[in-house]
């Protein structure tokens, strides 16, 4: 998928005048953050951190042991019957399904929720080649149905309403207009069911790889992960390199540790294991399984100082809890990834300049670290990606100058305190209650009034007081 | 949280290190922390040499810039036995920044380390170093407070229940909840002009809150978080406005403190 | 050199990130419990059961269970159901036959009941450990509206970790030998729609866990 993360200002923008998109937003957001809360500290608070570090150990383990956790998983799966590829990029992601879709003779595809198809743009690819592709979870239905891309990576359509909803399914489905989310369901479920039975390939996404026992593992609510991983004789899956862990038991805190971060769940209603292709004399499941292990600049995060980033397990708690997200959706971020770990992992996979608002996009308040449950720095990241950009002299010159200047002055207590006070006799000049067309102030002046320069500055006083002691004391 | 431990600061003269906002700002924030702490018997010194940590700079990415500010900071500070500053943000930039903007300098990088173990945030001085959290104070008239919880000091220095602490115990003060004290006020910094829509809306938000609240005094304990707030407040005409928590504590002082 | 090298290579050559860092401990579980204690651990997984919207039939003889069964089933005459080898419940495939009701061929995607076994119950979460196999397709608990799951009272484990440590009692082989397990939490939902909480997306919109509580042995 194309990124428009640099459109960022614009859109955010746009997205702080549309009142329906900020009550759908706050709406959600707010009861995932609350369920988030209950579920994760169900056992109290001291449990729930504990848990929080007992997630990043295991995710820290996996990403100090990649290479060889790789190589055991690809051993593992192979030995299980499934076939592992490997793609370095997002080319590669599609020439491999391209390929499988053809030596099968696939004519239709159902998909269940992969980010990384996203990322590398599939579903276009597919259609290309023409085959159909049917997205089958329900907000990936949805936004399929309305042409547009994720707003948020757990809970994808949290940006329509209801109505919208209705509107969409009467108007490309034929839908009875109801106001009734379940029998809206209900009519998804039905129109799916037909694509469920007849595909010839499912593809899906991977939550988890168990490198120990060659275990691709998903985490679905709907059912429709099971359904594309079941009854098509094909089965492909999407996993980013990342997404190994080591063992049966950090499988088992992470696959618990998810659902609660992610929506208040203690378990996914489908926590699914596929441990190969169907077994003989088994009477259904996929006859080939496809595991490709996906790069697509993975690697290339691996070798900076960035790399704790890789292991997010993808919750979304930190967009949930952050207001800059609340206050614009996800859209506004521009690539398949919004909030905290958008504004991080765009500019690392995609275009650092492309991408150069989103690290900005941010006014570090530190509530994505707080609720991420694998303890990722966050704010440190964005602010390492702040000093990247200038470092890559990617920050407009205007700024550049202003902060040199700024900094020449600040480093002097002298020159500090006469532009103060220049700044103090200058104020009187400036009309307060309204917009000034002062560059930067500007948009301050906007809304707010500014702060009024002391007539004297604290040092001032003090040296006042000083010297006044010295003389009481003379005296 | 984890942090080193700290040599406790009592007993210790104290050096002011007072930030630049309120310096030029918010005085009155500075003076009343010189008050306090002399009401309490400690001995404060200001060296004036001081300026701006930094911040500002460093949180857009200019460490560059920033070093040099860091840097005056360690030589004018350096055989301070304790430094106590009345804002969280710049307690934040000189404890958890100062080692890592000198990494790759080991003798500046030992240096950072061996001032931040030795620097207060205000409220975490009077509560935790000093181990004081009622300082003898009473307002003359009852009032109602709310307290924002600013987010560097929160999430940083896990600050707030020392502000707490210490307002509660205030004669005549009374302290009721406000709702999302915790939710960023929007200022951010640099934030606050680099995307001033995004900053004017959480701020919004921050307000709509202040107003359907029963305090007319808010108090917190960053003059940045304060001077945001503020600013949105006079803008709209409402009638709540922001202090500094040191301010409102010196207000409890005995008359005579009060003007020194 | 191959995608597959390239990757790994690049892996290899940088810098390895946590490479101190101590392994998290295994023994914590998530939800902890007491694991001794069987009567509560019973009641905990009917309680989470039902928090889920699982329906749970607690029986104490075939016969009882039999009967609810069928009362799940009625009025269908078709049902998908496993081989009754996998279903710890004696004369299930007698009670089935004499209220006349057939077994559909296995890929019959029109049935509205589904009737399956069980590996384990989680007491926890209120959840079924569901393995395939032969004579245990995986469509019977996927595509009827209406899932069964026969358990038995002793099949419960505290919870997760519980079952994890008793699968690699028993050697990883065997669970890496079912192509596909799944841990079933109640029916299959979604609040994809304005946050609204629906039951019965594609899988399953109600889960009836027959437990049997009794001694017989099938």
């Amino acid at each position: 998928m194309r990124s428009e993360a640099g459109r960022f200002v614009t859109a955010a923008r746009q997205a702080l005048t549309d009142t329906p998109l900020q009550d759908a937003v706050k709406r959600a957001t707010d009861t995932a953050a609350r369920k988030r809360d209950l579920a994760m500290f169900a056992d109290g608070r001291d449990h729930g951190e504990a848990l929080r570090q007992q997630a990043a150990a295991a995710r820290h383990r996996a990403l100090s042991q990649l290479p060889a956790l790789l190589e055991q998983a690809e051993e593992r799966l192979t030995a299980n019957g499934a076939t592992v590829l490997w793609a370095t990029d997002d080319a590669e992601v599609c020439r491999h399904v391209q390929a499988i879709a053809a030596r099968h003779n696939v004519q239709r595809v159902t998909k269940s929720k992969s980010m990384i198809s996203e990322e590398v743009g599939l579903n276009d690819a597919l259609i290309a080649a023409g085959i159909d592709v049917l997205e089958t979870d329900l907000g990936e239905f949805i936004i399929q149905l309305a042409e547009e891309p994720p707003s948020h990576i757990v809970t994808p359509v949290i940006h329509k309403s209801k109505d919208a909803i209705r509107d969409l399914f009467v108007e490309k489905l034929g839908m009875p207009p109801t106001d009734d989310a379940q029998t809206m369901a209900r009519f998804a479920r039905e129109h799916l069911r037909a694509a469920f039975l007849s595909a010839e390939m499912g593809i899906s996404g991977g939550n988890f790889i168990i490198a120990e026992t060659g275990t691709l593992c998903l985490v679905t609510n709907e059912g429709n992960g099971r359904m594309v991983t079941t009854l098509p004789r094909v089965h492909v899956a999407l996993v980013g390199i990342e997404k190994v862990v080591a063992t049966l038991e950090d499988y088992a805190l992470l696959t618990q540790v998810l659902p609660r971060s992610a929506t208040g769940q203690a378990l996914a209603v489908y926590t699914h294991m596929i441990n190969g292709p169907r077994r003989p004399g088994e009477n259904d499941g996929p006859e080939a399984l496809y595991v490709i292990l996906v790069d697509n600049g993975r690697s290339a995060i691996y070798e900076t100082e960035y790399a704790e980033v890789l292991g997010c397990i993808r919750c979304g708690a930190c967009m949930n809890a952050c207001p800059i997200y609340e206050a614009t959706g996800g859209h506004a971020y521009g690539w398949v990834y919004p909030g905290p770990i958008g504004a991080v992992i765009t500019p690392l996979l995609t275009d650092l300049k492309e991408a150069s608002p989103l690290p900005h996009a941010s006014s570090l308040c530190g509530k994505c670290r707080e609720v991420c449950p694998v303890d990722i720095d966050l704010p440190r990241m964005l602010l390492d990606l702040r000093r990247d950009l200038v470092n890559a002299g990617h920050t407009p010159p205007p700024w550049t100058v202003g902060i040199r200047a700024w900094s020449a002055v600040a480093r002097s207590p002298r020159a500090f305190n006469a532009a103060a006070r220049a700044a103090h006799i200058a104020q009187h000049a400036l009309p307060q209650g309204r917009k000034l067309p002062l560059g930067p102030l500007g948009g301050w002046t906007a809304s707010r009034n500014l702060p009024k320069v002391a007539a004297q500055p604290f040092r001032a006083w003090w040296a006042a007081r000083e010297k006044a002691r010295d003389r009481d004391e003379q005296s | 949280m984890d942090f080193p431990p700290r040599p406790s600061p009592i007993d210790q003269p104290v050096a002011l290190y007072v930030t630049c906002l309120v310096d030029y700002l918010s005085p009155e924030v500075g003076i009343a922390v010189v008050r306090l702490l002399e009401h309490l018997g400690i001995t404060v010194t200001f060296p004036a040499a001081q300026t701006c940590c930094g911040q500002p700079a460093y949180n857009g990415g200019y460490q560059h810039e920033a070093r040099p500010l860091a840097e005056r900071f360690l030589d004018v500070f350096h055989d301070a036995p304790v430094i106590v500053c009345p804002s969280g943000s710049c307690t934040t930039m000189i404890r958890h920044e100062y080692p890592r903007l000198f990494a790759n300098d080991p003798a500046r990088a030992e240096q950072a380390r061996a001032i931040a173990a030795r620097t207060w945030e205000f409220t975490e001085y009077l509560v935790d170093g000093l181990g004081r959290t009622d300082l003898g104070l009473r307002l003359r008239a009852p009032q109602t407070f709310a307290l924002h919880d600013s987010c560097h000091g929160l999430r940083h220095l896990g600050l707030g229940r020392q502000a707490r602490a210490l307002l509660g115990a205030v004669e005549n003060a009374t302290v009721v909840p406000l709702e999302d004290h915790d939710e960023c006020c929007g200022f951010g910094g640099l934030f606050s002009v680099k995307m001033p829509d995004l900053s004017a809306a959480l701020l919004s938000k921050k307000i709509a809150h202040i107003r359907a609240g029963e305090a007319p005094t808010i108090v917190t304990g960053d003059v940045s978080c304060m001077m945001h707030m503020n600013g949105g407040l006079a803008r709209q005409g409402a009638s709540q406005r922001v202090r500094h928590i040191a301010a409102v504590l010196a207000d409890g002082l005995p008359e005579g403190m009060r003007h020194a | 050199m191959s995608s597959r090298d390239a990757i790994l290579r690049k892996l290899r050559a940088a810098q390895t990130p946590f490479a101190d860092a101590p392994p998290p401990d295994p023994h914590l579980p998530v939800v902890p419990l007491d694991t001794g204690n069987r009567a509560a651990l019973i009641e905990r997984f009917i309680a989470q059961a039902e928090a889920l919207s699982s329906a749970i039939h607690r029986c104490a003889s075939p016969d009882e269970a039999h009967a609810a069964i069928l009362r799940v089933i009625a009025p269908d005459e078709r049902v998908l159901c496993w081989d009754f080898a996998h279903i710890p419940l004696p004369g299930l495939d007698a009670a089935l036959d004499r209220a006349g009701i057939a077994v559909a061929p296995p890929g019959d995607a029109s049935a509205r009941v589904g009737i399956t076994g069980a590996d384990a119950a989680l007491a926890a979460t209120g959840s079924l450990v569901i393995s395939s196999g032969p004579g245990k397709a995986r469509q019977v608990s996927l595509l009827p509206l209406v899932h069964i799951a026969v358990v038995r009272v002793d099949q419960i484990v505290p919870h997760m970790e519980a079952w994890i440590a008793a699968l690699r009692a028993a050697g990883t082989d065997a669970f890496a030998a079912a192509s596909s397990t799944v841990i079933v939490s109640g029916p299959s939902r979604t609040a994809d729609i304005a946050m609204e909480l629906i039951l019965g997306m594609h899988g399953p919109g109600a889960l009836h866990i027959v437990l049997l509580d009794s001694e017989a042995q099938p």
